[in-house]
Formats: C-alpha cells, sequence, structure tokens
C-alpha cells in the first residue's frame, strides 16, 4: 500500500497534467470543438522551457518555484503522511507562497489577483478541513492508509458534507463560475500574471498538482471502496467541467456568501448529526 | 538539449492580440478562429492576453498615435523567441484609414513583422494561414537574440544594445515608462 501511494505521489504532476489535458479534450467537446491533443499541456510544459525567463525580482520567481514546491510537499503528505489535516494545511502554505508572490510586484493585476487568491483560500479551505473531519468521524482514522482499509463508505454517513465538497472544487481549482482569482480576460491570471519562461512553468505544473490534491480527498470518500471511489472523482470532474462550460463568473461576494453561507453550515450540519447520533 | 525542446514550439503557441485602433472587423475574424467553426485550438493554441507568457503577436489596426507606445510596450515585455503578424490591410499599410492624421500607417514602421495577412477584413483560413507562417518562422528564432524595434534603427551599433538599453531608448524616445522593474536572467 504505501509503496503504490509513494509511487502515485511521485508521478502526480504527470498524473495531474495528463488530468488537465484531458480537461481540455472534454471541454472543447462540449462546445462541439475538436479540442488540443491530450498531451498538450506537456507539449506547453516543454515549450516554455526554451522561453527566455524575464525576472521581475528573484524572490517573485523564487515564491513561483516555492508554490510547486509546496503543491508537490502538501501531495506526499497528503498520502504518505500521518495525518490528512497536516496535508490540507500544507496545501493552505502553498497558496499562500503563490499570494505572496503576487503582493511582491507592483503590477495592479498581480495584486488584484493575490487578494483574490486569498478570498479562494478562506472560502474552499474551511471545507476541506470539515471533510477531513468527516473522514475521521466515520472511519476513526486521520490517516490515508487507516481511511482506505476501513470497511466503512464515508458517503453513505456524509452525503451533504459530499455535495458541498463537490461544490468547492470549483473554488479551488480556479474553475467558472468561481473563477475569480484568475479571471482571464478580466485581470489574465491574476497572480500569476508576471511569470515567465522557466518560472511560469513552475506554477502552470502546481496548478496540475491542485486536480491530484481534491481528486485524492474526494476518492476517499469512497473508503475502502476502490471502484465507488473512482466513480465519485470522475463523476466529480466531469460535473466541474460541465459547470465550467455552462457558467459564467461571479462576483466575489457571492462566492464568499456561498461558501460561508450555504456550504460550510451544509457540512456542519452533516457533522453534527452523524456525531450526535452515533 | 535544446534541440529537444525546440520540436515542441510548433506544437503549443500561444498568441497574444492586441488591437491598435482597428474598426474591430478583424479582431472578429480572430475570434472566429478560436471559436468552434475554425477552432484553432486543436493545433494547441490558446488566446493567452498577456504579453509575458506569450509567443505570437496578432496585431491588427493601423497604429493609432495614442496605440504605439502601447505596442512598443508589449513588444518588449514578449520574451523571446517570438513573431508578429499583421492582420488585415490596416495593421499591413494603414488600409483605409492610410494618411490620415492620427494614424503611423502600419506597425511595421515599428516593430519588425514577420508575416503580413492582407484583406479586409482578413479572411479566418488565411488567418490560419498566417499563423502557420508565423510558427514557421518562429521555430528558426534563436532565445538569445533579441530583435531591435523598428524606430531604432537610426542609431548606430543599435544591434548590440541588450534588452536593457532598448527599453530605455524606447522610453527616452516616446518619454513613457514602457516596462516596469525588470531584471534579465
Ligand atoms: S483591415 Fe479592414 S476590417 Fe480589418 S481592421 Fe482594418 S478596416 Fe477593419
Amino acid at each position: 500500500m504505501k509503496g503504490i501511494l509513494f509511487t502515485f505521489a511521485l508521478l502526480s504532476p504527470i498524473i495531474g497534467g495528463l488530468i488537465y489535458g484531458l480537461e481540455r479534450k472534454f471541454k472543447a467537446r462540449m462546445q462541439n470543438r475538436q479540442g488540443p491533443p491530450i498531451l498538450q499541456p506537456f507539449y506547453d510544459f516543454f515549450k516554455l522551457t526554451d522561453k527566455r525567463a524575464l525576472q521581475v525580482h528573484s524572490f517573485h520567481s523564487l515564491m513561483g518555484i516555492a508554490f510547486f514546491v509546496a503543491a508537490w510537499f502538501a501531495v506526499f503528505a497528503l498520502l504518505i503522511g500521518p495525518n490528512i489535516l497536516i496535508a490540507i494545511f500544507l496545501h493552505v502554505l502553498a497558496l499562500l507562497f503563490f499570494t505572496a508572490g503576487g503582493f511582491s510586484v507592483k503590477s495592479p493585476y498581480s495584486v488584484m489577483g493575490a487578494l483574490r487568491e486569498l478570498a479562494h483560500i478562506l472560502a474552499a479551505e474551511p471545507i476541506l478541513v470539515f471533510a477531513a473531519i468527516a473522514l475521521y468521524l466515520s472511519t476513526g482514522s486521520w490517516n490515508i492508509e487507516g481511511i482506505l482499509t476501513s470497511n466503512t463508505v464515508p458517503i453513505l454517513q456524509m452525503p451533504l458534507l459530499f455535495c458541498a465538497l463537490v461544490l468547492t472544487v470549483p473554488i479551488l481549482l480556479k474553475r467558472s463560475p468561481f473563477d475569480i482569482s484568475e479571471a482571464h480576460q478580466e485581470i489574465i491570471g491574476g497572480a500569476e500574471i508576471e511569470y515567465s519562461g522557466l518560472f511560469y512553468e513552475a506554477v502552470y505544473t502546481a496548478k496540475w498538482l491542485e486536480y491530484i490534491f481534491i481528486g485524492v480527498i474526494v476518492f476517499l470518500f469512497g473508503g475502502s471502496n476502490y471502484l465507488l471511489g473512482a466513480l465519485l472523482v470522475a463523476a466529480t470532474f466531469l460535473f466541474v467541467w460541465l459547470l465550467d462550460n455552462a457558467t459564467t463568473r461571479l462576483t466575489i461576494h457571492y462566492m464568499m456568501k456561498f461558501a460561508w453561507g450555504i456550504l460550510l453550515p451544509l457540512a456542519a450540519f452533516n457533522i453534527f448529526w452523524v456525531a450526535i447520533w452515533r | 538539449m535544446f534541440g529537444f525542446f525546440k520540436k515542441f514550439r510548433k506544437k503549443s503557441p500561444w498568441i497574444l492580440h492586441y488591437n491598435t485602433g482597428s474598426c474591430n472587423g478583424c479582431d472578429i475574424e480572430i475570434m472566429a478562429c478560436l471559436g468552434p467553426k475554425y477552432d484553432l485550438e486543436r493545433f494547441g493554441i490558446i488566446n493567452k492576453g498577456n504579453p509575458k507568457q506569450a509567443d505570437i503577436l496578432l496585431v491588427t489596426g493601423p497604429v493609432t498615435k495614442r496605440a504605439r507606445a502601447r505596442l512598443l510596450r508589449l513588444y518588449m515585455q514578449m520574451p523571446e523567441p517570438k513573431v508578429v503578424v499583421a492582420v488585415g490591410a490596416c495593421a499591413c499599410t494603414g488600409g483605409v484609414f492610410r494618411h490620415m492624421y492620427n494614424v503611423e500607417n502600419g506597425i511595421d514602421r515599428f516593430i519588425p513583422v514577420d508575416v503580413y495577412i492582407p484583406g479586409c477584413a482578413a479572411r479566418p483560413e488565411n488567418i490560419i494561414e498566417g499563423i502557420k507562417k508565423a510558427i514557421e518562422i518562429w521555430e528558426r528564432k534563436q532565445k538569445e537574440k533579441v530583435e531591435v524595434p523598428k524606430v531604432l534603427k537610426e542609431i548606430p551599433d543599435v544591434e548590440t544594445l541588450d534588452r536593457r538599453e532598448i527599453i530605455s531608448k524606447l522610453e527616452e524616445k516616446y518619454s513613457e515608462r514602457l516596462v516596469i522593474e525588470e531584471d534579465e536572467k
């Protein structure tokens, strides 16, 4: 088990890239376009290696690389670490590096994108923490191996919380209707705007790791039933891609109201209900 | 080593589209190329909208006097290797706006242009063909060589200047900040 999880964590940038390629293909097919090849993210990756890198200043570039390293570290902590809560906090740390980079340059789009990124963290991470608590409540373990070998199926006890988690995925992955911090053609990528060449490559790859991170958390809701877990992951991603194609960007206030007014009470209600019922 | 990465250029060209005061006819055609009917994304092309990450600069319009410094600024912000495509009669020569008091008759007075796409408006098929030509030219370019905007051609030894010096010369000429705080790597 440990060996498989370790290899998965090691290969996670590649698998994340494949998921991103699939996403682009699927979204193109939904719009009746042919779409790029599935390996397109890797072509982009290799091309960016051969571009001249224009640094704004070294701290900014360092934060781009730190984002990638910390995001990968969070995936490792999730897959082979002792506690999934730690992985969630490391994930916040990775996003904070990214925001620090965004704040460190004078470009207004970058600063605005970093501010919005903070709002994303505020909206999405509490629900991830609740998801970890829910996994503990229904399986009795904070550890990924314990969850994967327990004989309960968390989604059966936590249906409302799972719905809240699925609706958090667009906030985490910055997909429409919650693509507020990236907002292509409005603030043109937000905090990633000033990166170029190799440094943009780091940020670009770090975003693939987000798929793995959220995908694994969704997978855990299948418990020891791996087929159910895989189905949940596929259904979640398909739903998010469809939602991305079908909706337009909402405002930041709406996102906060939605996350703290609807998703969080939903998740909390589910947790209290299960905790009291047992 | 770098020959290996060069092969992937033609698979993932990212474009930056800038309108220097065109009538929007050509812009609509570029958008049509990216839409479902012509679907440029099947070649890996996306409209990045960000000069620091773009490879191909698509320019439409005759360059109004207000747009010229912005055009130079976008051009200098793009990292090498890069190519420039002039889309439509306006961007090539000034088109219907030629010799008006507020325009500069085409972009090639300011920046080196690699591909000219004729037509008013340029047809999507032409634009796709032009981008294909641009990619062929782009594959031969070096990332070390800095191309000098044509407005600086009269300065002696302009080819030996580095990026920084070119930017400061341009800022002198137009008395405007072009690129804010940037080191070179
Ligand atoms: S070439 Fe014609 S269609 Fe294109 S911007 Fe100029 S006037 Fe408009």
